[in-house]
C-alpha cells in the first residue's frame, strides 16, 4: 500500500496531535508537547519504509495517545504542574479526546489560540501555520518568503504571549465568539494572500498555502455557532481565487493576468463549490468585506472572456467595498476598471485621488496602470516614461518580466 | 552471486529537523526504494537503528552513552543485498533517498568462509 492518496496525511495529523495533546496539558507546555509529536513522525517515517499500516491514520493516533504518557512523565521529572491523568475517569476522558470529533475541537480551539488578539499580528500566521497546520520553521519561511531566523522569533515570541497572558485553550463562546472570529477569520485570508500572491517561484506554495487556508475554513464551517454569512463568504472568496490558481502561471513559469489567462484551466468544481457557499453567504443582508470580494472574484469568473466582463457590475462591487473598507489599491483598480471600460475620464477622477507613495513595495502598481493611462490617452512619451518607473520599483521577477514584454510592445510600436 | 551490506549513515531526520510534510516525502521514496529491490529479487534484509548510542572502549571498557548530535556520522540502518559484484550494489544504491541530506552509503562485502 503506498501513501500517495493520503496527501498531507502527517503534516495534517501533526496540527491534529498538537491539539489534542495541548488540550490535555496546555499551552503552557507546548515546546514539549511539538518535540513528542516531531518523535513520533520521525519514527513513523523510518518504520513505515518497510512496511505501511493498514490504518495509517489509527496507527498515528494511537501514537499520539502513546505520547500522552511519555509527556506526564517528562513532565513529572520537571517537576511540572501537571494535570492528573492517572484517575480512573480522567483516563477515559483521556481517550475520548481521540475521537474525531473531539480532535476537531482541539483543533479549532488551537486556531483560536493561534490568532488570539493578544498576539502580535505578524506573529500569528506563522504560529498558525506552525502548530495548526504542521509546518516546520523552513516550510514557513520559504511559504512567506522571510528569513527563518524572523520566524523562529516570531515563534518565540508568539509563545512568551501566550504564557504571559495565560491563554485558555478554549473555544469562545457568545458575543465573545464574533470579535475572535474575525480575527481568526483575518489570519486565515491573510494565510490565503500569502500563498495566492506569492512571489514564490514555486507553484506548491502557492496551492499548498490556499488548501490550508480553505481547509481550516471548512474546519470553522463544521460549528453550527461559526455558520455565520461571513465565514461562508469568505470560503466562496477563497474558491473562487483558488479556482483560478493554475492558470495563473504559464508553462514557463510566467504570470498572467486576468486577461492572458487561459480559461479552461479554471477549476469548475471549486468555482461550484464557491457559488454553493455564496449562497448561504447571502442569507441576510449583513455584507462584509468578504461578501464584496468574493462578489468581485465571481464576476470575474462568469465572464467567458476577459473582454467579456461586466466591467460595470464590477466597478459598483468596487465602489461597495470602498464605501466599507476605503483603501487606495480598491480606488486604483477602479480606476483600470474604468480605463477597461474605456472611460478615460471617470479614470482620471480616480488617479487623482491617490498618491504613488501609499502603496509603498507595490507603487510599481500604481506606474503601471498609469502607463496604461497615457497609453490609452495616446501619450506615449509619457506612458514609457511610467513603465520605466514601474521597473524601478518592480521587485518581483515574474511582474517585471511582464512589464518588460508590455515596453517592448509599445517601443515597437513607436 | 555475493551478499553485500549497504551501510547508510549520516543524514539524522532528528537532527535536521525535516517537517511532517517532509517526512512523509522521505518515507514514501524509501519505500519506493525498498519495492524496487524486492521485486528485482535483491533484498536479503535490513534493519533501521534508533540514534541512542551506548559505546564501550578500550581495556577499561569504558561506557559512554551519546546522542546523535554527538556523533559526526551516525549509522542510520542497513540493508542487506544479494549482487554480483560492487558495481551491481552501486546501481542498487543510486536510488538511496537520503543523498541530498548529506547521507552517505556505504558497500561492504559480506565475507563469505570455506567450508
Amino acid at each position: 500500500m503506498e501513501l500517495k492518496n493520503i496527501d498531507h496525511l502527517f503534516r495534517h495529523h501533526s496540527g491534529k496531535m498538537v491539539s489534542v495533546l495541548t488540550r490535555i496539558f496546555g499551552l503552557n507546555h507546548l515546546e514539549i508537547i511539538e518535540d513528542a509529536v516531531q518523535d513520533t513522525f520521525i519514527k513513523a517515517s523510518i518504520s513505515w519504509r518497510a512496511q505501511q499500516p493498514e490504518h495509517p491514520e489509527a496507527w498515528l493516533t494511537k501514537a499520539a495517545k502513546n505520547r500522552v504518557i511519555d509527556i506526564f512523565r517528562k513532565l513529572q521529572t520537571e517537576k511540572n504542574q501537571i494535570p492528573n491523568l492517572t484517575h480512573g475517569t480522567q483516563a477515559i476522558a483521556i481517550n475520548e479526546l481521540f475521537l474525531d470529533t473531539e480532535i476537531e475541537d482541539a483543533q479549532l480551539r488551537m486556531i483560536f489560540a493561534a490568532c488570539h488578539p493578544e498576539l502580535d499580528a505578524r506573529d500569528r500566521i506563522s504560529f498558525a501555520l506552525k502548530t495548526v497546520s504542521g509546518f516546520s520553521i523552513k516550510e514557513i519561511s520559504s511559504a512567506l518568503l522571510t528569513k527563518e531566523e524572523t520566524i523562529k522569533k516570531r515563534l518565540t515570541r508568539a509563545r512568551k504571549a501566550i504564557k504571559k497572558a495565560d491563554l485558555k485553550f478554549n473555544i469562545p463562546q457568545g458575543k465573545m465568539l464574533q470579535d475572535r472570529l474575525e480575527s481568526v477569520m483575518e489570519v486565515l485570508y491573510l494565510i490565503f494572500n500569502e500563498g495566492f500572491h506569492s512571489n514564490s517561484k514555486q507553484q506548491l506554495i502557492r496551492t499548498d498555502l490556499c488548501g490550508e487556508a480553505m481547509r481550516l475554513c471548512k474546519l470553522l464551517l463544521k460549528r453550527d455557532t461559526m455558520r455565520i454569512p461571513e465565514v461562508y463568504a469568505l470560503l466562496a472568496l477563497m474558491c473562487f481565487h483558488s479556482a483560478r490558481l493554475d492558470a495563473k502561471i504559464n508553462s514557463e513559469n510566467e504570470l498572467l493576468d486576468l486577461k492572458h489567462q487561459d480559461r479552461s484551466l479554471w477549476h469548475f468544481p471549486l468555482i461550484e463549490l464557491g457559488n454553493i457557499m455564496m449562497n448561504k453567504a447571502v442569507d441576510t443582508d449583513d455584507f462584509s468585506c468578504y461578501h464584496f470580494e468574493a462578489a468581485i472574484a465571481a464576476e470575474h469568473l462568469k465572464a467567458k472572456s476577459f473582454e467579456n466582463t461586466n466591467w460595470d457590475k464590477l466597478l459598483y462591487w468596487y465602489e461597495s467595498l470602498n464605501t466599507l473598507q476605503p483603501t487606495p489599491s480598491h480606488v486604483l483598480t477602479m480606476a483600470v476598471i474604468c480605463m477597461q471600460k474605456e472611460d478615460l475620464h471617470k479614470a482620471d477622477y480616480y488617479f487623482k485621488q491617490i498618491e504613488p507613495d501609499v502603496f509603498a513595495q507595490r507603487t510599481y502598481l500604481y506606474y503601471a496602470a498609469k502607463a496604461d493611462y497615457f497609453y490609452a490617452t495616446g501619450k506615449m512619451k509619457e506612458a514609457l516614461v511610467y513603465i520605466d518607473h514601474a521597473l524601478k520599483t518592480v521587485n518581483n521577477s515574474l511582474e517585471r518580466n511582464f512589464l518588460e514584454k508590455k515596453k517592448a510592445s509599445w517601443v515597437n510600436q513607436k | 552471486m555475493k551478499n553485500f551490506m549497504m551501510i547508510f549513515s549520516g543524514a539524522d531526520y532528528a537532527a535536521l529537523g525535516l517537517s511532517p510534510e517532509e517526512l512523509q516525502g522521505r518515507m514514501g521514496k524509501w519505500f519506493a526504494w525498498g519495492n524496487k529491490m524486492e521485486q528485482a529479487g535483491v533484498l536479503r534484509g535490513g534493519e533501521a537503528l534508533t540514534p541512542q548510542i551506548r559505546r564501550i572502549v578500550g581495556e577499561n571498557r569504558t561506557v559512554t552513552d551519546l546522542a546523535s548530535a554527538e556523533v559526526k556520522e551516525i549509522i542510520g540502518g542497513y540493508y542487506t543485498v544479494e549482487a554480483k559484484d560492487f558495481d551491481a550494489v552501486q546501481d542498487i544504491a543510486q536510488d538511496f533517498p537520503d543523498y541530498d541530506l548529506g547521507g552517505t552509503v556505504e558497500i561492504r562485502e559480506i565475507m563469505v568462509f570455506d567450508k
